[in-house]
This record gives C-alpha cells, sequence and structure tokens, in this order.
C-alpha cells in the first residue's frame, strides 16, 4: 500500500495521527496535494480546505486558519492554528461573523485594521463553504 | 476566660472552615488535572514549531525579520501573569515581587521617563500594580475562567502591531512555570524581540533538499508569529496550572491546619468541661457536709 503518515497538531491536541492515501492542503502559492512519494516540501498555509483521503479511500474534510506544512519521507507534518470538523462548524455564528466583517470593511473608519477584517471575512466564508460541501 | 459554650462554638466554625477548605482543595485538584493534560497536548505543537524554525533559520542564514530586530531598549512592555482568584499561597506575591524588582533593577532608566508599561493577566496582578505607581496598558482580568487560545494570539498581535510601530522595544513574560503539583518556578521570558535560535540546539536537517513554498523567507515570516502565539499561550496555560498547583498545597495545609485547631480546642473543651464537673461535685458535697453537721 502507498500510504503515508500523517500528523495535525494543534495548540491544544494532536488531532490526527494516521495513515492515510493523500492530503490536499491550501497552500500560500495555491492549493496542493501530497501523495505517497512527495519530493520533501515546507509549505505555509492560507485560510481553506483540507482534505484527507484514508486508507479506506474515503474523504474527509476539515477546515483551518493557516499554518506550516512539513513533509519528508512519506511523513507530513501540518502545524495549524485551528482545525474544524463540517460537524463543528456553527453555521450562524459563521454567517454573523461573515456580517460583521463586511460592515466593518465597507466602513469609512480610519483605524480599521484591514488585514484582520479581510481574514475573518475569509475565515468565516471557508466556514460556510465548508459546511454547505458537506451538508 | 472562653466558657465552655465559646469554646464549643469556636469547635463548629473551625470545622466549617475546614470543610470549605477541603471542597476547594478537592476542586483545585480536579482542575489541575485537565490543566496538565492542557499543557501536554499543547507541547507538540510549540516543540515542531520550533524545530522547523530552527532549521530553517539554520539553512538559510538569516534573521532579517522585523520581529528580530533588536533596538536599544527604551520602551519596555512588562507582561506579568498572576491568578484571578485568591487563596492560593504566595503565588501571586511571589510573582508580583519578582517583577517588581526586575522592573526597578534592570529598567531604572525606562521608569523614569514613564517608558514600562504593564500587561496583566490575571485580576491579582492589576489590583496590586494599579494601586501603585505604574502604568498598565492592558487589563486582561478573568481570562482563566475560559483559557482559549485565541486569547493568546490575540494579544500576541496586538503586541507585534505595537513592537512594529516601533511602541514598544522590548517584552517580556513574567510567570510561574508549572513544574510540579507542589512547585512552580518564577520564570522571565522574552517574548519580543525574539532572540535568535541556540546555534547548539540546531538539528543537523540542513541537507534534507526541500521545496520551500512560497520561499524560505516569507515561511520564517508566517511561522514567527506562530511562535510567539505558542509561546504566550504556552505561558497562560503553565501559569494557569501552577495556580491550582498552589492552591490545592495551600488548601491542603489549611485543612491540616484546622485539624490541629480542632483537636487543640477539643482537649481545651474537655480539660474545661471536667474541671467543671469537678466544681461542681465540690459544692454539692461542701453543702452536704454542711447540711449533716447543721
Amino acid at each position: 500500500m502507498k500510504e503515508i503518515h500523517l500528523e495535525i497538531v494543534t495548540p491544544s491536541k494532536m488531532a490526527f495521527n494516521g495513515e492515510i492515501l493523500s492530503v490536499k492542503v491550501p497552500g500560500t502559492k495555491g492549493s496542493f496535494q501530497i501523495l505517497f512519494n512527495h519530493a520533501p516540501i515546507l509549505s505555509s498555509l492560507e485560510i481553506g480546505m483540507i482534505k484527507i483521503v484514508d486508507v479506506e479511500n474515503k474523504a474527509s474534510y476539515f477546515s483551518t486558519s493557516g499554518g506550516t506544512l512539513e513533509a519528508k519521507n512519506n511523513n507530513v507534518i501540518l502545524l495549524v492554528e485551528s482545525l474544524e470538523s463540517p460537524e463543528e462548524i456553527n453555521l450562524k455564528r459563521a454567517e454573523e461573523s461573515m456580517q460583521r466583517a463586511k460592515e466593518r470593511l465597507s466602513s469609512k473608519n480610519a483605524n480599521l485594521d484591514q488585514v484582520r477584517a479581510e481574514n475573518s471575512l475569509k475565515r468565516a466564508l471557508n466556514r460556510i463553504k465548508l459546511y454547505n460541501k458537506i451538508k | 476566660m472562653a466558657t465552655l459554650r465559646d469554646i464549643k462554638r469556636r469547635i463548629v466554625g473551625v470545622k466549617n472552615t475546614q470543610q470549605i477548605t477541603k471542597a476547594m482543595k478537592m476542586v483545585a485538584a480536579a482542575k489541575l488535572r485537565r490543566a496538565q493534560d492542557n499543557i501536554v497536548s499543547a507541547r507538540p505543537y510549540s516543540r515542531m514549531i520550533r524545530k522547523i524554525l530552527n532549521n530553517l533559520l539554520a539553512v538559510s542564514k538569516i534573521a532579517e525579520n522585523p520581529l528580530t530586530e533588536k533596538r536599544n531598549a527604551e520602551k519596555i512592555a512588562v507582561i506579568i501573569i498572576t491568578s484571578d482568584r485568591g487563596l492560593c499561597g504566595s503565588f501571586n506575591m511571589n510573582i508580583i515581587r519578582e517583577a517588581e524588582d526586575m522592573i526597578k533593577q534592570e529598567y531604572k532608566a525606562q521608569i523614569e521617563t514613564g517608558n514600562v508599561v504593564l500587561y496583566c493577566f490575571g485580576k491579582k496582578g492589576y489590583e496590586y500594580f494599579s494601586k501603585r505607581d505604574f502604568k498598565i496598558e492592558g487589563n486582561y482580568s478573568g481570562v482563566f475562567s475560559e483559557l482559549k487560545f485565541e486569547v493568546a494570539s490575540k494579544f500576541v498581535n496586538s503586541m507585534i502591531h505595537k513592537f512594529s510601530k516601533k511602541e514598544i522595544d522590548k517584552a517580556v513574560i513574567v510567570y510561574n512555570k508549572f513544574k510540579s503539583v507542589i512547585q512552580h518556578d518564577k520564570t522571565i521570558e522574552q517574548l519580543l524581540p525574539i532572540e535568535a535560535a541556540d546555534e547548539t540546539k540546531i538539528e543537523n536537517n540542513a541537507e534534507v533538499d526541500y521545496i520551500y513554498e512560497p520561499d524560505k523567507i516569507s515561511i520564517i515570516n508566517s511561522l514567527l508569529p506562530k511562535y510567539l502565539n505558542s509561546i504566550m499561550w504556552q505561558a497562560l496555560i503553565e501559569s494557569y496550572a501552577a495556580e491550582l498547583g498552589a492552591r490545592m498545597t495551600a488548601m491542603d495545609m489549611a485543612t491540616e491546619n484546622a485539624k490541629e485547631l480542632i483537636r487543640t480546642l477539643n482537649i481545651t473543651y474537655n480539660k474545661e468541661r471536667q474541671a467543671s464537673i469537678t466544681k461542681e461535685i465540690l459544692e454539692i458535697v461542701s453543702g452536704a457536709d454542711a447540711l449533716k453537721n447543721g
């Protein structure tokens, strides 16, 4: 079997530790997939979706707010600050924060932290997208 | 002189206190277990982030991120982590004294120009420093009731913002590091600027030919803030666990003291009771004697 070992580590726990067939991550230069015998790579990750295909060929999806990926010798380590499965996503909360972020971005406030507002909008949109994809 | 009833009342009072301290000890013990689990599960993340960062810095030999820039330390931010609640022995006082000593010794000049600002996590530190002549910039009381990673990352974000705008030149964290239930160490850790990695600790990993996406410098730039987040988060959860440990020990001691107090009070009570009985018998006997002779 062409399995790779994946570890997903978040600040609060070891979220995933096991063998998989492939993992797809939101890299800074674009989404990419790691398969068996991938060349060693170190990449930063953006807000987006992680897709894991396990040994039974079943896909599962998670949302993340960015992090880092290191892969070598068929060992993949994903360091992410947050990881949410679709079941954990609170659609109402995501929609509310999308609304808030949009309002903040459209307001003409000079003190506005543009990057932060944009990021929170991106996170909310990402959650909503993942939620709708599964349901 | 205490009457029998007074002593009885005191015994009941001490017993009540003992029950409270015992309950508090138990609550602290239960919470401590969860806090310890938190520390253990946070370790892989900070370890790995450090490892990747060290390896990167080793191969790229650059540290030209604004966050590593050493400036003349004119404006100092001191982050003090205490607890929200009391009844945990000398836990808070230790750290407050440590912070105050450090500020007065190392940053004397900056104090005089009013360039030392404090950020207090936990109510106790805030209560202490706000009554004295210190400039408190941030008061984060009550964060420990619901400790979340976002607390650390939001705070670090604002610190990074201030550091890059040169509103602060150096930031240090003063906190209690959890060692064991009965032991915690006063720790001073530098948050900003990030100090260069310890050369001796770098794993020799340079021969692996990585693909860097997008490139080394961008990865370092995106990793450094996350590294700071994990330092801050680690400090918060370590301090919280240390607080619970300190409370557990303090309450255990209080329970023991109460036990001892009850014991001595009981002895006094019994002696007193015996004395009063003896006195009563004497009175009866002498009364009977008087009747017989009369």
